[in-house]
């Protein structure tokens, strides 16, 4: 069972990720995009909920990837317990931002009838599924409050080693027997998420048009690609 | 190749910036542009148009893609017209370029729909074991079963079904009716034969071939401008639109031209390039008003008082001052100006102007032996004495032919020249009492009049005066006689009819009168005619439409401007223009088979079945003139109705109070089988009260209309005035109606019944192909081909061309062609009837028809059969009465081929008539023929071929034989009109290669020529054809009866009516912060009627839904912001719909554009509880005596030509704010209490004090904000 969910799954979700949008992208160039319902209603609510929904979202993912993946706590000197206090206030914090904005989000897509009849199956479900993640990730946080006070940064370090061992190939799952519970379905639900990520709204996050912040003015394209 | 790798080319990237590298030049994918391209490429391109009533049919090339419409272009190919003028594209405007979109949108039917609950019914009556007769008569017969069905009409629950089975309901349903209660029960209505004429004669080919009903709908519609036939005797002949580049001066008042004629606005700005000066008569500030150099902004409905002051100064200025010689010829020659009219005597020593004198009051009648007494009279100024001179009726209809011209000879052939007047000549004068409708009530006008003795025959003698003289008079016009000061009259206000007068009524300064009367009569002077009035439905939808519109005929008259290019009356409502009328009329209403077909006038049938006639708050005594004789004084609106039915005046349907089919066994039985003695029969029957007419019983079960189709229209959305009454009498649904309803119990005709019957109709058959308010409310619904998706004609009276509706694509899913779904439901007839029917004898009651010699019924004073007056003899006292044979079980076949009465009888058209036997032939040729011989028209382009070889204006042949018939009857050479193209035939090819100019001929009154543009009147002014009027003139002076009795001999003011709607309006309404408001519903720019209207596209450009606009300061007395949620009430019912608050309205008046449904975001009303309602919500039908006359030369009845108009523009209305929490958008699943919650609830009833009925409106309501 472990290994299935923590040694095959991670690998399953990871390909249909990235081959999954790679597939999206070449045959349904019409339909990538966000689905933005901005226009629909709710002005004043969307300002808020979208920034902190997206800020705080932001955020986590950051806090994740560069806590537990690089070594770059490790390369600034930060000692595992520091390095643990910063995740648990940054995350904590950031989760709380987005979890308020994904509350309203999800009001509004649920009570705003305009977004409701907008709105397919898929945008209900990740945005669902997306809080559902969250509110365990933040669940969590208590088990972490716990072993901050007493010390304990067991939990930190095996994380750290099964992400690695993900990442080089070499998964093993077996590392992650002693973490509690509530953990694993914290990481069932985010692998979860990237299986997911091609077939809803997600695949924005891919096309973030960054360029506007550094592109030229007016741009003009040649006739022919050649 | 691949999006993601066209994309990696980090290494490959060469960007060239430019402009400082503010720019930069990247060699990106472009594949996502294909979309976009894709988008505009097609396979082919296909020629058709859109058969709307918008008046456009404009060309159009539909685009087809892999099998479906991409879009459509206009297309840009019309002939030329002549050097120095303008073309006529580009035509065709954003709701027609919109239109591809229905054809795959949510709206659209695509398959047959049947009431769930209907179709389950019948399934069991037939899985019992029943026939489907007498499954659907097992339906009937079970008032639980049938309220089953009927009492959810509106409210959804359509399934599938297949073909086979809804035609044989729809069969099964005709048959009943037609066994049980009579042929004439089975209804037809369907709009605008010119938009598509194969699509309307389908229907009413099928009808008229088992006995149905067609209704007329250019009257219903109140586009049918009565002032027309009224004067002309012609239904409505007008210039096309490049003519207006013609005319060097136009008043344009009531017809915004840029929005509702937009393909043919450009002629109007290309005008005024032209150095032509334009007044706009607006009382808002519209579209048109924009390009004019005077804007009269007039008070709504007022436009008589201004155009009568107009022709104040004209008459004063160039006929008495001084007189001109073009305008005192052109009246002498084309206008009764110079016939006698008697005056009879009133107490103290005045006189009121009477009836014409006829040639037969005269010792020895003039020497006329033929139909005196339908010969006016006029005063010779070359043999001084009194002279009948050609052209009048009489001439028309007696056997002697040749003598109905407008030459200025005797019957003898000597020459005359009538005399305008008699002043100077004759020394008496008399005081004439002339009526006056002001404000404060009815009074007469004495003013003294020139008048003449006359010996008249047998004893006694008469004072006649000219009508010319009267008309002076009536107009105040001062000329020496009274000794009054001329000088000062334009400005005096207490004056009627001076410009000073018509500034207190219409608010316009009267220096702008004066002057642009001046303005208008010295272009006309100088350019012999080339004034021109274009008017609309902004001046023709009200009560007293004629009375505004015979005051602006009067005026392009007295300047001689009718019948020459560039000048006289435009005026632009409905497409009504059906170019080849006499090559359809055959195919349409089955003549080749039957003749006589049943019609019936929409107005009359609508206001006495959906009982608006119970709710009538107008007094009809109050409309009469104080020097009424008023034989009918103290009688309802109602009363006139069927008084007009009986004498034969108006058309009857039902006829009877049983089934013709049964009377005719009846007659049979008695032995007055043959139809010498059946007339006398019924008629005896008739008086003995054995036999009644079913309008004296009108709720009586077996006089209701049971079935009803409809096609090509949206009749209980777009066109029922009186909307919630539809819903609640004929159909039993769920409706708004506030009033009491008990006002029609005053009726001395009609039976009162205390129960008010709901859901007349067993059967509604709606056929469209967008899903709207009829077919909400239908039981079945057949979806229909598209006009990019059939094959049909088109025609216009905006331009001269005749072109196609092309089958661009295959009717989607399972649509059909109109022509193949009446040849459908006529198989299942025929399958049917000959078990049940077999064949039949029917007899058919029709008025005294115009253009036919039984309009000459009554000639000199008014006789009712049912007072004893008279005897009822069938066709002059009475309906004339037919006997036809019907083989019900051969309708089918019938209806595929051109019947043999057409080879027998020839075909005609306008009173005269040429035999056709070459181009049956020709057709049996090109067609193919039946196992019959005759020709097919099974195919729907084989019908219009028919259309096309038949008609004159397509056949050069028929033209030029078409155009002998009348040379015969009027002694004129008229073939040269069409000579030029005599050996053309246009054939339905043709016009899909490029649309064609039609052939001159004598159903129209205009030419098709290198030389002019298409003016109605022309060969009346310029080949002395006369006019189809009693004097053969046009006619100032109108001297029936009738038209006295409520004081419009002459055109004069008469203020819009009180209809006495707001009277104890419930209490909610009233509380709060409201409006008074007249309710005004112009056409609008984003639908044509309520097609478009919810069409995707157009619902993007305003506000997607429904909405009425309001003057700024009203919306801000009542606390009204612009796009707030806005309740519209009276006793009518309610609206809802978004406030638009703009400047452009002027105060005292709400503007919801027509028909706008209520099937795209409209909420409850809080006062219904019902959904919101549209436009007709708040509108009652009110009919109009004088349009009932018939049997009266050219007032008599012909089917979309003379009867009563459905006016709806007399309506106040309370409007005020709903909060945005307070909408309810009503969607809740239907539940028993729902069901059977049908009225509106007692608290939202208007419960008014007194019994007072309205009458004009004595004291104009205090429009404004109030409360």
């Amino acid at each position: 069972m472990n290994l299935i969910v923590f040694g095959v799954y991670p690998y399953l979700a990871g390909t249909v990720f990235i081959v999954g949008s790679l597939l999206r992208y070449e045959r349904e160039q019409d339909g990538w995009g966000a689905y933005s319902t901005q226009l629909l209603g709710s002005r004043r609510t969307m300002v808020w909920a979208s920034n902190l929904w997206h800020a705080g979202i932001l955020l986590v993912f950051l806090g994740h990837f560069a806590g537990m993946l690089t070594p770059f706590f490790e390369a600034v000197g930060v000692p595992p317990l520091a390095h643990q206090w910063i995740a648990f206030t940054a995350g904590t914090a950031a989760g709380t931002i987005a979890m308020i904005g994904g509350v309203m989000l999800l009001c509004r897509r649920f009570f705003n009838s305009r977004v409701r009849a907008a709105s397919r199956f898929s945008d209900f479900f990740i945005l669902l599924w997306l809080l559902a993640t969250l509110g365990i990730g933040l669940a969590t946080q208590a088990v972490t409050a716990r072993d901050l006070v007493n010390g304990n940064v067991g939990s930190m370090t095996i994380f750290e080693a099964y992400l690695h061992s993900l990442a080089t190939l070499r998964p093993h799952p077996a590392l992650l027997a002693p973490v509690p519970m509530i953990y694993k379905v914290h990481m069932f639900f985010g692998m979860t998420v990237f299986l997911l990520f091609p077939f809803t709204r997600l695949v924005h996050i891919w096309t973030v048009p960054f360029n506007y912040l550094v592109r030229r003015y007016q741009i003009v394209r040649a006739r022919r690609t050649a | 190749m691949s999006h993601l790798f066209d994309r990696l080319t980090f290494f490959a990237r060469s960007s060239e910036p430019f402009a400082d590298g503010h720019g930069v030049k990247i060699r990106e994918d472009r594949q996502s542009e294909q979309a976009y391209r894709s988008r505009w490429r097609h396979d082919k391109v296909v020629r058709s148009t859109h058969g709307v009533n918008c008046t456009g049919s404009c060309s159009w090339n539909i685009h087809v893609k892999e099998g479906l419409v991409a879009f459509e272009v206009q297309a840009t190919d019309y002939p030329r017209t002549r050097p120095g003028m303008p073309n006529h594209e580009p035509r065709g405007c954003q709701r027609g370029a919109s239109y591809s979109w229905y054809l795959y949108s949510p709206h659209r039917i695509k398959h047959p729909l049947v009431r769930a609950r209907l179709i389950a019914l019948y399934r069991a009556e037939r899985a019992a074991g029943k026939d489907p007769v007498e499954a659907w008569a097992a339906i009937q017969a079970d008032p639980e079963k049938r309220r089953l069905y009927t009492a959810v009409r509106g409210l959804g629950g359509f399934v599938r079904a297949g073909w086979d089975e809804v035609t044989e309901i729809i069969a099964a349903a005709n048959i009943h009716t037609i066994r049980t209660y009579g042929p004439d029960r089975v209804i037809g209505f369907s709009p605008i034969p010119a938009m598509s004429m194969i699509s309307f004669a389908a229907g009413a080919r099928y009808l008229s071939l088992i006995g149905g009903v067609s209704l007329s709908f250019y009257d219903w519609y109140c586009d049918l401008p009565p002032a027309s036939p009224q004067t002309w005797g012609e239904q409505t002949d007008v210039p096309e639109s490049a003519d207006w580049w013609n005319a060097s001066y136009i008043i344009a008042a009531g017809a915004n031209l840029p929005m509702t004629r937009t393909p043919d606005a450009h002629f109007y700005s290309e005008a005024r390039y032209n150095g032509t000066k334009i007044v706009a008569v607006s009382p808002d500030y519209a579209e048109y008003v924009k390009f004019a150099d005077l804007w009269m902004p007039a008070k709504a409905g007022t436009d008589a008082a201004l155009f009568l002051a107009m022709g104040h100064v004209v008459l004063k200025e160039f006929f008495v001052d001084r007189e001109e010689p073009y305008f005192s010829d052109y009246a002498r020659r084309f206008t009764d100006l110079p016939m006698l009219v008697m005056l009879r005597p009133l107490e103290g020593g005045r006189y009121a102007a009477d009836r014409f004198l006829r040639a037969s009051d005269l010792p020895g009648a003039l020497g006329e032996n033929e139909k005196a007494e339908w010969k006016t009279v006029a005063w010779d100024e070359t043999r001084p004495g009194l002279v009948a001179p050609r052209g009048a009726v009489g001439h028309r209809w007696q056997e002697e032919a040749g003598r109905w011209n407008l030459k200025e000879e005797d019957a003898q052939g000597r020459k005359v020249r009538l005399a305008l007047s008699a002043f100077g000549e004759a020394d008496e004068r008399v005081a004439v009492a002339f009526p006056y409708f002001a404000e404060e009530g009815a009074r007469t006008i004495e003013r003294l009049v020139p008048v003449r003795r006359v010996r008249l025959a047998g004893s006694g003698e008469a004072l006649v005066a000219t009508v010319f003289d009267l008309l002076l008079a009536h107009y105040g016009v001062e000329r020496g006689i009274a000794g009054e000061d001329a000088a000062t009259l334009y400005d005096d206000p207490t004056r009627p009819y001076t410009p000073a007068w018509q500034e207190t009524i219409t608010g316009v300064k009267k220096a702008d009168v004066i002057r642009t009367a001046r303005e208008f009569a010295q272009n006309a002077a100088k350019t012999r005619g080339r004034s021109l009035v274009i008017v609309g439905a902004g001046t023709n939808h009200w009560y007293h439409a004629d009375m505004n519109y015979r005051a602006i005929i009067n005026l392009v008259h007295l300047c001689g401007c009718v019948g020459q290019s560039g000048g006289g009356w435009a005026h632009y409502v409905g497409q009504e223009k059906l170019r080849p009328q006499a090559g359809w009329q055959p195919l349409a209403f089955a003549l080749d088979w039957l003749r006589p077909p049943r019609q019936m006038a929409g107005t009359s049938f609508f206001y006495l079945h959906t009982d608006q006639w119970r709710y009538e708050t107008l007094n009809a005594d109050a409309l009469l003139s104080p020097t009424a004789r008023a034989a009918y004084r103290g009688s309802s609106l109602c009363d006139y109705e069927v008084a007009a039915e009986r004498m034969g005046w108006l058309p009857s349907a039902p006829h009877f109070d049983r089934n013709p089919l049964t009377l005719y066994e009846e007659a049979r039985a008695a032995g007055a089988e043959d139809p010498d003695r059946l007339a006398p029969y019924i008629a005896e029957r008739l008086r003995a009260g054995s036999l009644r007419m079913a309008a004296e019983d009108i709720d009586a079960p077996e006089n209701w209309p049971r079935n009803l189709f409809v096609w090509r229209a949206n009749l209980i959305g777009t066109s029922a005035k009186g909307h919630e009454y539809f819903l609640k009498h004929l159909l039993g649904a769920q409706n708004a109606v506030l009033g009491r309803g008990d006002e029609g119990r005053s009726s001395r005709e009609i039976k009162w019944r205390d129960e008010a019957p709901t859901a007349k109709l067993d059967l509604l058959v709606d056929i469209n192909f967008r899903l709207n308010s009829t077919g909400a409310c239908a039981d079945i619904v057949l979806p229909t081909a598209t006009w990019y998706e059939k094959d049909d004609l088109s025609t216009t009276d905006m331009h001269p061309f005749i072109h196609p509706l092309c089958r661009a694509v295959d009717p989607g899913w399972e649509s059909r062609s109109d022509w193949q779904i009446f040849a459908a439901i006529a198989a299942a007839f025929s399958a049917l009837a000959g078990k049940h029917l077999g064949k039949k004898k029917d007899i058919v009651a029709t008025p005294l028809l115009h253009d036919t010699p039984a309009e000459l019924g009554q000639p000199i004073a008014v006789k009712d059969w049912r007072r004893g007056e008279c005897e009822p003899v069938p066709g002059r006292t009475m309906p004339q009465l037919f006997i036809v044979e019907r083989d019900y079980a051969r309708v089918c076949e019938q209806y595929a081929a051109i019947g043999p009465l057409l080879r027998e009888r020839g075909n005609g058209v306008k009173g005269i008539a040429w035999e056709t036997a070459h181009e049956l032939d020709a057709l049996k040729a090109l067609n193919g023929e039946t196992a019959a011989g005759l020709p097919s028209i099974a195919e729907d382009i084989a019908a219009c071929e028919a259309i096309l070889m038949l008609a004159p204006e397509t056949n050069g042949e028929v033209a030029h034989r078409a155009w002998r018939a009348l040379e015969k009857k009027t002694g004129l050479s008229l073939t040269h009109l069409a000579q030029a193209r005599r050996a053309e035939k246009l054939r339905f090819r043709d016009l899909v290669r490029q649309p064609r100019k039609i052939i001159t001929s004598p159903t129209w009154s205009g030419i098709e020529s290198e030389e002019v543009s298409y003016s109605a009147g022309y060969t009346n002014i310029h080949e002395a054809i006369p006019f189809r009027t009693l004097t053969g003139r046009a006619q100032f002076y109108i001297d029936h009866e009738w038209m006295l009795d409520f004081g419009e001999g002459f055109p004069l003011y008469r203020p819009p009516l009180d209809l006495k709607e707001l009277e104890g309006a419930p209490r909610a309404a009233t509380a709060g912060p409201h409006l008074v408001l007249r309710w005004i519903t112009p056409h609008s720019k984003w639908g044509i009627h309520s097609t478009y209207n919810d069409n995707l596209r157009m619902l993007n450009l305003f506000r997607g839904g429904p909405y009425v606009w309001l003057a700024e300061a009203d919306a801000a007395a009542a606390g009204i912001r612009d796009n707030d949620w806005v309740e519209a009430l009276n006793a009518n019912g309610a609206a809802v719909a978004r406030a638009v608050v703009s400047q452009r309205i002027p105060r005292g008046v709400a503007m919801m554009y027509h028909a706008q449904e209520k099937t795209v975001n409209v909420p409850g009303s809080p006062t219904t509880r019902q959904r919101g309602g549209i436009l007709n919500s708040l509108t009652r039908v009110v009919v109009k005596p004088t349009h009932m006359i018939g049997g009266y030369a050219q007032l008599s009845w012909l089917m979309n030509y003379y009867g009563p108009i459905g006016s709806q523009r007399d309506t106040t209305v309370i409007v005020r704010k709903i909060a945005e929490e307070a909408i309810d958008w009503l969607e809740r699943p239907l539940t028993d209490a729902r069901e059977g919650a049908r009225d509106a609830p007692e608290t939202a009833r208007f419960q008014p004090e007194s019994d007072e009925r309205g009458g004009f409106a004595a004291e104009q309501p205090h429009f404004g904000a109030a409360g």
